[in-house]
């Protein structure tokens, strides 16, 4: 005989509000196989969830339903209270009458209503709920990181400092992502190469980090502590082992005109190329669209000069299979195309740049070293116009969002335009100047009384070219006028949009990402590095737009996560797993293809003599991730699933 | 010589070679025009076939009989072009191995019977591949269209009266050639999702469960509407599924024996439509 606990919760006011309790608990005591019905303000508190154990031990509950928040919040909470009481933690089931029912609704008795079906429904589940037991799966003691730019490397050195055994991958030649193109940073000026580069060296040399450059992820199997991931590593046709670095091959390479994406197209490159002279590693790889040799069979150049003969145009892509037991995403971001603002010129005008361009003209390490110069002539500008949320915070040309940094660089830019040029004039339109953080408010102010950083608030409505200068129209909103402005060079704000393929990294990985591509976290609040998928997480700009100190922080938040799931030995897992009923199987296969994470196997059933009768399918309980898929697909209902079997799901319809 | 009689001789020389052990076709039935499955294992019992316009049924379904291709041993069955899809469905759902079926290809135009080259099952993918393009460009027929204009609740009164007749015999499901489950959810009690008993509700449950579970594999044989003893026209429903599955996924079912169910498998450039 059930013997059923339901704990109705007011949430505070959340529930209470709209949902008469009283009434919810009065309709539940009258239920078959109630045995006590309660409310109380707050059941996730500490006397809230005493009270719930007290009734278990007390009355014997069988079975335990606690009508509150959504299981996403606190079915943990109050599984383990259970547990701690002696009941199985299966047994314990929420029914969610907040936010599918009182935040959603605006009739009070109609509300009341809902919440009395919707816990039944549990009710009657709950009764033919089953006790299950954790199944445990081992953990591979070693993470893979996406990515190696500052949120990656950060991630690593943290992980491997700890003893944790880290694969880092990142896509380009050299680590440094974008950090590493960057001037000087806001909100200290410190250079960016000399706070980036000792920590690629610190990477690249760590005992306990394996550095795959000119890698891609091609392929993300199995589930936490024990992925199976397969990584290309791209061919660079220079063997790694023989290359000294020491460049001849670059000064020899005959395809000079090839436009160098680090230094954002203000600058060429070579066939044969590093990134930058401090990349990591300092070793060249070859551009194969662009070599003279891939594009008409002779050349060779490279090869003939090479004292070590480290070129190798034979080598092909690799492919490394690896055993992983977290992934940390930290793909990073790109400047949005600016070829969506046809008003601001950029493209047709040489001297519109974009935030990024600029940073490499304002830095040491870029083409002109350092000195800000106009890309048309080599002229030093003596105003400089810079147009703030170029491409943020503007849904007509398709994002909404705001891009977090622009303001801080649009500053920085402005002031380092100062510092460089005293005589230059800065005009800067911007909407709003977002400048929270530590240390932020007082830098653009240094900007504006310092530095002299010429604020205007107002859109920019039209670019155009007159007499060799660049004429700004805007409006000063301020003031309500019309401004012009004869400027230089125009420096655009663009948004930051997620890398272009990040949609496809999701899928490959399984885990969400919202319009955009940014990829989703767990819980925006609770659980910001967390994915919806057990054992990859996540930090920098992948997930949202951020600076280097969010970045920063946010990647060691992702390495104390992973260093936590390393310190266990064994994980326990949801025993929440499907389970196929031979008998009745037809081997269609279709679970098979349908299963997301290859866990249905073909199995043979063969009589006493070992002759094969049928073949069926079979679940493999370590792979499974009980997301039921296959229960759905499989059209005989062979498919069970623990926890959401048919029985249970039937007369928790049955019960509405 | 007619086509019923080269197919006889055909059939002949297939039993006496031994190349297969059986051949499915259709013989006279109780009346003009109606055609009954025949059975034939011995060489002189060929003149029984019969192979005219009346031959519409898809036959493919009694290749599943338990038991019969269990020894490896061949099939020849009497197919036209959606017989012919069925067999590349039931090999890409394992039920069955193409390389035990020869196909005895036909094609019915008004009066007439054609014959079709080939013999596997493979032989007929050009075929099939231009009638996938004409039933892409084919225009909704009359009455799907008539029903696709109605409103919803206009929509379900219609249904809800075709469905009233249903007496749940489960004729649609012996004669469908997809309907293989060795346990159909229907005959599942435990629990009992569809109710066995004739009323509205269960004969809608059960009549859209099946169009459900037909979706991107019926090959619109007809087998279904010609068995139902009280006329419902269930061919409508799986129509407007083919049409749905083609435009969506361009999914014609049996298209090859590789094709994987359109439900079941995924791709990356899937529009996802109906992801709000």
């Amino acid at each position: 005989m059930a013997k059923i606990g339901v704990f109705v919760c007011h949430c505070g006011e959340n529930i209470a509000a709209k949902v008469d309790c009283t009434k919810l608990v009065a309709a539940m005591e009258g239920h078959p196989g109630v045995a006590i019905a309660h409310e109380y303000k707050y059941f996730c508190s500490e006397p809230g969830q005493e009270s719930i154990k007290k009734a278990v031990t007390e009355h014997g509950l069988t079975g335990v339903i606690v009508a509150a928040c959504s299981p996403r919040m606190h079915e943990a909470t109050f599984r383990t209270a259970c547990a701690e009481a002696g009941l199985n933690p299966y047994l314990c089931e929420i029914a969610n009458i907040r936010e599918q029912c009182s935040w959603v609704h605006n009739d009070g008795e109609q509300a009341t209503q809902k919440a009395i079906e919707i816990t039944r429904s549990l009710v009657e589940k709950v009764k033919r709920n089953n006790e299950l037991q954790p199944i445990e799966v081992p953990v591979t003691k070693r993470a893979l990181v996406i990515g190696g730019g500052i949120a990656g490397i950060q991630a690593a050195l943290d992980i491997a400092n700890a003893g944790g055994e880290v694969v880092l991958v990142e896509r380009e030649a050299s680590l440094g992502g974008h950090m590493a193109q960057l001037s000087e940073t806001f909100p200290t000026l410190d250079c960016s190469q000399c706070i980036m580069t000792p920590r690629m060296v610190e990477a690249a040399r760590h005992p306990k980090i394996k550095l795959l450059t000119y890698s891609e992820i091609e392929k993300v199997e199995g589930y936490i502590g024990n992925f199976n991931v397969t990584i290309r590593q791209k061919a660079r046709y220079v063997d790694m082992n023989l290359c000294t670095g020491c460049g001849e091959c670059i000064l020899k390479c005959p395809a000079k005109k090839i436009t160098g994406e680090f230094d954002c197209g203000l600058a060429n490159r070579t066939a044969i190329y590093t990134p930058f002279a401090q990349a990591v590693p300092n070793k060249p790889v070859i551009d194969s669209d662009n070599c003279i040799y891939f594009k008409n069979g002779k050349c060779k150049a490279c090869q003939r000069i090479c004292p070590t003969g480290a070129i190798n145009f034979e080598m092909e892509d690799e492919l490394v299979e690896l055993e992983i037991g977290a992934i940390v995403v930290a793909t990073g971001f790109q400047v949005q195309n600016t070829a969506l603002y046809g008003e601001y010129g950029y493209g047709r005008y040489p001297d519109v740049l974009t935030g990024l361009q600029f940073e490499r003209l304002a830095s040491a390490s870029g083409p002109t070293g350092g000195k800000i110069q106009r890309p048309s002539d080599g002229k030093e500008p003596e105003t400089v116009v810079f147009i703030q949320c170029a491409g943020s915070r503007d849904p007509s040309k398709g994002i909404a969002y705001c891009s977090k940094i622009c303001c801080m660089y649009t500053a920085k830019h402005a002031m380092l335009y100062a510092h460089k040029n005293h005589d230059g004039n800065t005009r800067i339109f911007y909407m709003d100047i977002r400048a929270a953080g530590k240390g932020y408010d007082e830098f653009t102010r240094r900007a504006i009384e310092e530095d002299g950083a010429g604020y205007v608030r107002g859109r920019v409505s039209k670019l155009w070219e007159e007499n060799g200068k660049l004429m700004v129209r805007g409006a000063d909103t301020l003031l309500g006028r019309p401004v012009e402005v004869a400027a230089d060079m125009v420096v655009l704000a663009t948004a930051m949009v997620p890398q272009p393929d990040s949609k496809e990294l999701g899928k490959t990985l399984g885990i969400g990402y919202d319009e955009y591509g940014f990829f989703n976290e767990a819980h925006l609040k609770l659980r910001p590095v967390e994915t919806a998928t057990a054992g990859i997480f996540l930090a920098g700009t992948c997930q949202s737009p951020k600076d280097i100190p969010d970045s920063v922080a946010q990647a060691s938040a992702c390495a104390s996560k992973v260093l936590a799931l390393f310190s266990r030995e064994k994980l326990e897992r949801e025993p929440i797993i499907a389970t196929n009923n031979e008998a009745t199987c037809s081997g269609c296969w279709g679970c098979v293809l349908a299963c997301p994470y290859n866990a249905i196997e073909k199995k043979d059933l063969t009589d006493r003599a070992g002759n094969l009768i049928r073949r069926v399918a079979s679940v493999n309980a370590g792979l499974c991730q009980g997301c039921g898929t296959c229960v759905t697909f499989c059209r005989s209902n062979s498919i069970d699933l623990a926890g959401f079997t048919e029985k249970q799901i039937f007369a928790a319809v049955m019960g509405l | 010589m007619s086509i019923q009689q080269q197919y006889r001789s055909r059939a002949k020389e297939l039993l006496q070679d031994g190349s297969v052990k059986m051949v499915i076709g259709y013989g006279e039935g109780t009346t003009a025009t109606r055609r009954r499955p025949i059975f034939i294992t011995n060489p002189d019992d060929t003149d029984r076939l019969v192979l005219d316009a009346a031959c519409k049924t898809n036959l493919a379904g009694y290749l599943l009989r338990e038991g019969l291709l269990a020894d490896q041993k061949s099939v020849a069955i009497f197919l036209s072009p959606s017989g012919v899809r069925t067999i590349n469905i039931l090999a890409s759902e394992s039920q069955l191995s193409s390389a035990q079926v020869v196909v005895l290809g036909f094609q019915i135009q008004g009066d007439t019977v054609k014959a079709l080259e080939g013999t596997k099952a493979s032989d007929f993918s050009p075929l099939i591949a231009k009638r996938k393009e004409k039933r892409k460009a084919q225009p909704s027929h009359e009455m799907t269209r008539k029903l696709e204009q109605m409103t919803p609740a206009e929509r379900f009164a219609f249904w809800e009266g075709e469905f009233s007749r249903c007496i749940k015999c489960y004729a649609c499901r012996a004669a469908c050639p997809m309907c293989w489950c060795r346990r159909c959810v229907v005959d599942n009690n435990q629990p009992q999702w569809v109710n066995t008993s004739s009323h509205t509700l269960g004969n809608l449950e059960w009549n859209l469960v099946r169009a459900f579970h037909l979706a991107g594999r019926c090959v619109e044989c007809g087998n279904c509407s010609e068995a139902c003893p009280v006329n419902i026209p269930l061919h409508l429903l799986n129509r407007r599924m083919t049409e749905e599955v083609l435009t969506a996924f361009d999914h014609y079912p049996g298209a090859d024996e590789h094709q994987e169910p359109v439900l079941a498998s995924f791709r990356k450039d899937d529009p996802e439509t109906f992801i709000l």
